[in-house]
């Protein structure tokens, strides 16, 4: 990844040298200049406005009424529901990244695995994906109705429960619910850049380190985990910043309730915006959050850094 | 070359030519009016799309377009369009967010296209919510009370003889149906509304929402009072399981399906129950006494934008909507109370029992009052009932709290 050798200048020639030089120098930046400018329209202009519309005083159909300095952030900061939405985004990140790696790396060996039906069963656990989360978060509402929910009705069948539970009725269950629903859906993508990853390591290390009388404990606790290692931190930094951002689970299953137990920032951002009317606070709040995901973003991007000497 | 050119340049002129007279044709013929539905059941998009045929046919120049949005969306739509410009001519709100609107000089004072004659067909209360500062600018184009909904199979088996007059015997018909294996009294506690289930309670308790000086008073003896009673409702079992996983829908289905003997709600159940559980035995009762008799109305306006460039046009599409024709066939469809005197004297409505016990709780009815922060207020009393109702906090408490909260965006 050396890009100086491609703007080096060649030697000059004749008189022309100088011109041909400058406009040697002056291509590379000419070639990126459309997607640059491309960037800018695309985020630079809502990130304008967004940091306009957080620093303003703004009506609900988005009339700027006056600047009013950082007040938006700081009466976001004093509601005690967003310091736990705060509180809550990270459980909920660190729950459902963590449960989704966990999971997702026994799934990817077994996948990796040579066996009957293989192709099949790949199909079955990527087919989470090509389903929309609001799709997936209303079904699964369903499932754990309390009343005539699949899960309830399962759970009895088993002797397991007593009675109906009414899952999204209480905090206390509801919250687990949708981190059991987060990891369920997270899943299929973890699973796809761990199964790339397995993929990569060549098969003859196993086959050496057998030789040499290594268990399948130390094959995987030496061998893989190692050589996986690159692909599950990206699996972590990536997720997390999906995760991070996710609205339809949480939105559609609780909308944030019963008394705001739920809320994680985003949907509490967009309960301030569209439906208590306070665009200029939500701005506030999507620039809090939107710190907290380049801390992790700038993560990522050492982190491909250090990688790439190896 | 020059026969390709010559072709081409012949082609334009045609091209240009074409494209004045159509832009001569347009300018004389059509004027669009936009128009912002609110979907109220299945029937609202083909009630709208039938009167704005008719309407065309009898103003041939002026086109409508509607369009039919859902509740839950509705005002983030108008939200986008209105901040990017794109809004409709005329819209249907929640009458509660009329404030906002005229606040931010979006909607159109109608009183300079309203003569004697139109405002003498409304029926004056329904008139009033749409009018702000002395001036009108939403129109009543639904209007709902609420009532209580009971399944008179269930009573009948329970041994129960009349609808409860009071809470004293909801609770007592409750336990007497929770004995005979139903859920007694269905009790809201999800979503949009929450705290309006409450406010039937605190109203007949003597309590009111927000007092007279624009503060909070809902934190009151009787609103103590009330929530402790709901509270004891829920504790004694006496409600559905889980009341905080409940909106007013799930609500609804529970009572079609047979399965909750009371419930609160408005007119518009009566016209679901006919089509999707017409075997369904229920009667309508007043909502329980306690102080007091006491309902919750309710209207939705149609507003004229500011922005519009038609408004000659849209009002006269007002004035055709609001006709006893168009009315009768949109209250009749949708199951709400008549908000004109023509709808009010059709037969449909004098003979319509379950319905006059809507209109006879109007003279006690509480309207959600203009006020700003009505959504914020809204949202504190929903979030304390809730915490009360999954145990979290005592009834005076959180009462306290919400109202603290609730000022703060009150009036602002």
């Amino acid at each position: 990844m050396n890009d100086a050798s491609v703007v080096r200048p060649l030697p000059a020639r004749e008189g022309a040298g100088g011109r041909r030089r400058r406009s040697r120098a002056a291509a590379p930046l000419l070639l990126v200049l459309p997607s640059l400018a491309l960037a800018i329209a695309v985020i630079g202009y809502p990130f304008y406005e967004i940091v306009r519309l957080s620093l303003s005083d703004v009506s609900r159909f988005g009339q700027v009424r006056g600047f009013v300095g950082l007040a938006n952030f700081s009466r976001a900061f004093a509601d005690p529901n967003f310091l736990a939405a705060l509180i809550r985004t990270l459980e909920w990140t660190v729950a459902v990244v963590g449960g989704t790696v966990l999971l997702a790396i026994p799934v990817a060996l077994i996948l990796r695995l040579d066996f009957y039906g293989r192709g099949l069963a790949r199909t079955i656990v990527m087919l989470p994906w090509a389903i929309s989360l609001s799709m997936a978060a209303i079904v699964w509402l369903w499932s754990f109705d309390g009343d005539h929910g699949m899960v309830n009705v399962t759970l009895q069948q088993l002797g397991l429960l007593g009675g109906n539970v009414q899952w999204m009725a209480r905090p206390e269950t509801a919250f687990p619910v949708e981190i059991a629903v987060g990891i369920l859906v997270s899943i299929p993508f973890c699973v796809t850049i761990l199964l790339g990853g397995l993929s990569s390591i060549p098969g003859d290390i196993y086959e050496a380190a057998a030789i040499d009388g290594a268990s399948r404990a130390q094959s995987f606790r030496h061998l893989t985990l190692p050589l996986l290692r690159p692909f599950i931190n990206i699996a972590i930094v990536l997720n997390v910043i999906y995760v991070f951002n996710s609205f339809p689970i949480i939105w559609v299953m609780t909308k944030g309730g019963p008394d705001n137990s739920t809320h994680i920032l985003v949907t509490y951002l967009y309960e301030q915006a569209f439906y208590l009317g306070r665009p200029g606070l939500a701005a506030a709040v999507s620039l809090a959050m939107l710190a907290i995901v380049f801390v992790f973003t700038m993560i990522y991007v050492r982190m491909q850094g250090r990688e790439e000497p190896a | 070359m020059t026969i390709g050119r010559k072709a081409f340049l012949r082609g334009a002129t045609l091209a240009l030519a074409l494209c004045g007279a159509t832009a001569l044709v347009s300018a004389a013929r059509a004027e669009t009016v936009r128009v912002t539905g609110a979907y109220y059941s299945d029937k609202t998009g083909p009630y709208l799309e039938k009167m704005a045929a008719e309407f065309h046919k009898l103003n041939p120049t002026i086109d409508i377009k509607i369009e039919v949005v859902n509740w839950d969306n509705l005002l983030q739509k108008l939200q986008t369009d209105i901040s990017g410009g794109t809004n409709a001519d005329i819209s249907i709100i929640g009458t509660r967010w009329l404030l906002d609107f005229v606040k931010d000089d979006q909607a159109e004072a109608l009183d300079g296209y309203m003569d004697a004659a139109f405002k003498d067909r409304f029926i004056g209360a329904f008139l009033a919510p749409g009018q702000i500062g002395g001036k009108t600018y939403g129109l009543p184009i639904a209007a709902s009370a609420r009532a209580l909904y009971y399944n008179k199979d269930l009573f009948a088996k329970a041994g129960i003889a009349a609808p409860p007059a009071t809470w004293d015997d909801v609770a007592a018909d409750a336990a007497k149906l929770k004995a005979s294996g139903v859920a007694g009294f269905g009790l809201q506690g999800k979503a949009i509304e929450t705290d309006v289930y409450w406010y039937y309670a605190l109203w007949t308790y003597g309590g009111d929402v927000v007092g007279a000086d624009g503060k909070a008073a809902f934190a009151s003896d009787a609103g103590v009072k009330a929530l402790t009673m709901y509270k004891s409702l829920i504790d004694k079992g006496l409600t559905e399981d889980g009341v905080t996983n409940y909106t007013r829908e799930d609500l609804q289905n529970l009572f079609k399906q047979g399965r909750v003997g009371m419930v609160i709600t408005a007119p518009f159940l009566i016209n679901q129950i006919a089509t999707e559980a017409p075997k369904l035995n229920y009667g309508i009762a007043p909502v329980p006494k306690e102080a007091q008799s006491a309902t919750y109305a309710v209207t939705d306006s149609v507003v004229l934008f500011k922005n519009s460039k038609v408004k000659a046009a849209a009002w006269k599409f007002l004035d055709f909507l609001f006709t006893p024709g168009p009315r009768i066939e949109f209250t009749k469809g949708e199951g709400f109370l008549p908000t004109t005197k023509g709808e009010a004297t059709d037969s449909y409505f004098v003979s319509n029992e379950r319905l006059q016990t809507f209109v006879n709780l109007l003279p006690s009815a509480h309207f959600a009052p203009t006020v700003t922060g009505w959504e914020d207020t809204a949202k504190a009393v929903s979030d304390a009932v809730q915490s009360v109702y999954v145990g979290k906090a005592e009834p005076a408490a959180a009462l306290k709290a919400a109202a603290a909260k609730a000022d703060e965006a009150l009036g602002k």
